[in-house]
C-alpha cells in the first residue's frame, strides 16, 4: 500500500495544501483536476523529484519521504514519456534491469514476458525516435514495469493521444494492472479516463483535495459546487428544507418552483445546521417521461418546455425550463431516444429527477451557486 | 528596399568584409614561397607546437568543463552566479591582459612557490598550455552547459526512478545525449586555443623553436617584414579554422529533445 499523509509542497508561488491519499495494492488511484491545480506537483513530491514542505510518503509501511529517488520503489512515466532518444526500444526497456545489475537471463525473461504482453516485440530494435504515439506509450509502460516495481506513477501518459488510441490503451492498462497486480497512482484531467481507470479518485482543485472516494461515490456525489462544476454537472439548484422524515426528506427548490423528494443517501443531510443548501443531478440521470408513465409513486417531475437541443456524438443534450421558472434543467439522452420522442425546441416534456440520483452539496462547503 | 532585403544585404556585407580580407592575402601569395614556408623546419615546429599545445589544453579544459557545466546546468548552489559570471572573463578581458595576469600571478609568493617546487610555466611549453587553457576553459564550459541545458531534466529523473544513481544517470543519459555538444565545444575550443596569441606571447614569450606557436610565428614574420611567409601561415590558420567550423556545423545539426 502507498500512503501519502498530509503532504504539502510549494512551486514558486503555488502551494499544494495538505494532501492525504492511499493507493491500495492492485488498485488505481486517480488524481483528477484541471491544468494548474497542483496534480503534477503532488506526483513529483511523491516520487521525490521535489522536496515536500511537510508530510510523509509511506510505501508498504516504510517511510520513503527522505529516500533518494532510485531507492523509493516507484516507477514513473511522465507526461512526455521521456523515452531515452539515444537508445533502441530494447535498450530502453532493459535500462532498469541493467541499472539494478540484472543478469542476461533476467533480461531475456523480461523481454519475453513484457514485450509480448504489450505487443511490441517487432519494435525491439527500432530507435524510439521512429515510434508512433501508441508505440511510445507501450514502450514507456514496458520500461516502467521492467523495473520490477509494482507501484506505477503515471503523469497524464495518454494525454497526447487521439481518442481511439487512448481508449485502446485504457483497456491495455486495466489488463496489465490486473495481470501484474500493479498499484497505480495516476494524474489526469480527463474525466472519462479517470472514471474508467480509477478505483478511487481524488479531485484536486487549486492545490487542495476537494473530494476523495471510490469512483462511484465521487461520480454520483460530488459533494461541493466546485467539484460538481469541474465534473461537468450544470444541474445545481438552491433548495430549502421543507419537511419529510430523515428517510425521505423533502426540500423546496426555488429555482425549479417545485418540491423535491431526496434519498436518505443523497449526501451529507444535516438539516439542523442550515435550512438552505443546494442539490444537483447529472444530466444523464434526468429522465424524460411520457404522460402514461406517471404514477402516484413518481416524485420530482417537472413539466417543462425545451429551450434548445444540442447533438454531440451518441448523446443529445436538451435544455428545458419548467413552468414559471427561469432556471434550465439539462438532460442528456441517447440519440435514438431523442429521435423516438421527436424532441425539438418548443416541445413540452415531463422531466423526471429521480430521488436516488439527486445529490446534496455539503452544507458545510459554504459555496455559492452564483 | 524591403526589410527582408535590408537584412539579407547586411548579412552579405559581413560576409563580404571577411571575404575581402581573405582574398587580399592572395595579392602577396607566391606558390614558390608556399612550399618553402610550409615545409621549413621552423614552420613545421610552429604547427606541431600549436597542435600539441592546443590538444592538451583542450583536453584539460573539457575534462574540467563537463562536470562544471553539469553542475551549472542542473544544480542550484551557493556562488553559482559568481561561477557563471566569471566564465566570461576570457571574453571581456583582452588576451594580453589575461597573459599579464598569469605573469603577475607567477611573480607573487604562491606563483613563485609553484614555479620553484612544481612546474616552470613562464617562457616554457607549459606556459603555452596554461595560457590556452585559461583562454578556452570558460568558453568550453559555457558551450557544454548550453548543450546540457537542451536536454530535459526529466530524462535523468526517469532514469533515477528506474534505479540509476545520480552518477549513473549522468553517465548513461546526460553524457551520451550531450556528446555532440561536447565534441562541438571541444573542436571550437581547440580552434580557439590554436589561434591564441595575446596570453601565450605574454607568458611564454616568442622564442623561435621553443615557444613560437603558429600565431606567434605570424606576428614574428610580419614584424620582420616577411609578408609572403606571413600570408602562407595565415592561410594555414584560416584553412584549419574554417574546416573546424564546418565540422562543428555538421555535428550541431539534428538533436532536439523538446
Amino acid at each position: 500500500m502507498l500512503e501519502v499523509v498530509d503532504l504539502s509542497a510549494r512551486a514558486g508561488g503555488f502551494v499544494l495544501g495538505k494532501v492525504s491519499l492511499t493507493v491500495q495494492p492492485s488498485s488505481c488511484h486517480v488524481i483528477l483536476g484541471p491544468t494548474g491545480s497542483g496534480k503534477t506537483l503532488l506526483l513529483e513530491s511523491v516520487i521525490g523529484l521535489r522536496k515536500p514542505q511537510e508530510g510523509k510518503v509511506i510505501l508498504e509501511g516504510n517511510e520513503i519521504t527522505g529516500l533518494p529517488i532510485e531507492r523509493r520503489g516507484l516507477s514513473y512515466v511522465p507526461q512526455d514519456l521521456a523515452l531515452f532518444p539515444h537508445m533502441t526500444v530494447r535498450e530502453n526497456i532493459l535500462y532498469p534491469v541493467r541499472m539494478r545489475g540484472g543478469t542476461q537471463d533476467i533480461e531475456n525473461g523480461i523481454v519475453r514476458e513484457l514485450v509480448d504482453s504489450l505487443g511490441i516485440r517487432h519494435l525491439l530494435d527500432r530507435s524510439v525516435r521512429n515510434l508512433s504515439g501508441g508505440e511510445r506509450q507501450r514502450t514507456a509502460l514496458a520500461r516502467a514495469m521492467a523495473s520490477g516495481c509494482t507501484y506505477l506513477v503515471l503523469d497524464e501518459p495518454l494525454s497526447a493521444l487521439h481518442e481511439s488510441l487512448k481508449k485502446e490503451l485504457w483497456y491495455l492498462l486495466k489488463d496489465l494492472q490486473r495481470r501484474y497486480d500493479l498499484a497505480v497512482l495516476m494524474v489526469t484531467h480527463d474525466l472519462e479516463e479517470a472514471f474508467f481507470l480509477g478505483d478511487t479518485v481524488s479531485v484536486v482543485l487549486e492545490g487542495r483535495v476537494r473530494r476523495q472516494g471510490t469512483k462511484e461515490d465521487v461520480y454520483e456525489h460530488p459533494a461541493s459546487v466546485e467539484v460538481a462544476r469541474f465534473l461537468g454537472i450544470r444541474n445545481l439548484f438552491h433548495v430549502e428544507k421543507e419537511g419529510g422524515t430523515g428517510d425521505s426528506p423533502l426540500v423546496y427548490c426555488q429555482d425549479l418552483r417545485t418540491t423535491l423528494k431526496l434519498s436518505p443517501h443523497a449526501g451529507k443531510w444535516n438539516p439542523t445546521s442550515t435550512s438552505s443548501f443546494a442539490v444537483g443531478i447529472r444530466s444523464e440521470n434526468v429522465a424524460i417521461l411520457m404522460p402514461g408513465e406517471l404514477t402516484s409513486e413518481t416524485h420530482n417531475v417537472i413539466e417543462g418546455t425545451i429551450e434548445d437541443t444540442y447533438a454531440s456524438g451518441a448523446l443529445v443534450t436538451l435544455m428545458a425550463t419548467g413552468r414559471g421558472s427561469s432556471t434550465s434543467v439539462e438532460a442528456a439522452l441517447p440519440r435514438s431516444m431523442a429521435r423516438r420522442f421527436a424532441l425539438a425546441k418548443g416541445h413540452r416534456v415531463l422531466l423526471h429527477l429521480p430521488e436516488e440520483s439527486l445529490f446534496v452539496i455539503d452544507p458545510d462547503s459554504r459555496e455559492d451557486l452564483s | 528596399m524591403t526589410f527582408k532585403g535590408i537584412s539579407i544585404a547586411c548579412s552579405f556585407t559581413t560576409f563580404g568584409l571577411y571575404a575581402v580580407l581573405i582574398l587580399s592575402l592572395f595579392y602577396f601569395f607566391r606558390t614558390e614561397t608556399l612550399w618553402d614556408a610550409l615545409f621549413s623546419e621552423r614552420t613545421l615546429f610552429s604547427i606541431r607546437l600549436s597542435v600539441v599545445a592546443a590538444t592538451i589544453s583542450t583536453f584539460l579544459s573539457v575534462l574540467i568543463a563537463v562536470p562544471s557545466a553539469f553542475a551549472l546546468s542542473r544544480y542550484d548552489f551557493a556562488g553559482k552566479k559568481a561561477v557563471d559570471t566569471i566564465l566570461e572573463l576570457p571574453m571581456i578581458v583582452s588576451p594580453a591582459a589575461l597573459g599579464a595576469m598569469l605573469l603577475i600571478f607567477f611573480n607573487n609568493p604562491l606563483g613563485l612557490w609553484i614555479q620553484d617546487h612544481g612546474v616552470q610555466f613562464v617562457f616554457t611549453f607549459y606556459g603555452i598550455v596554461l595560457a590556452q587553457f585559461v583562454t578556452v576553459c570558460g568558453v568550453s564550459t559555457r558551450l557544454i552547459k548550453a548543450a546540457m541545458d537542451e536536454i530535459p531534466v526529466r530524462y535523468e529523473a526517469v532514469a533515477r526512478t528506474l534505479g540509476a544513481s545520480p552518477g549513473k544517470a549522468f553517465l548513461t543519459i546526460t553524457l551520451p545525449l550531450s556528446r555532440r555538444g561536447i565534441v562541438a565545444a571541444s573542436i571550437l575550443s581547440w580552434a580557439k586555443a590554436l589561434g591564441e596569441f595575446g596570453a601565450t606571447i605574454t607568458i611564454a614569450g616568442s622564442m623561435a623553436m621553443k615557444t613560437e606557436t603558429l600565431p606567434i610565428a605570424i606576428f614574428m614574420r610580419l614584424a620582420s617584414a616577411e609578408i609572403e611567409g606571413t600570408v602562407v601561415l595565415i592561410l594555414i590558420l584560416v584553412s584549419i579554422g574554417l574546416s573546424i567550423l564546418y565540422i562543428v556545423r555538421i555535428l550541431s545539426r539534428g538533436d532536439s529533445y523538446a
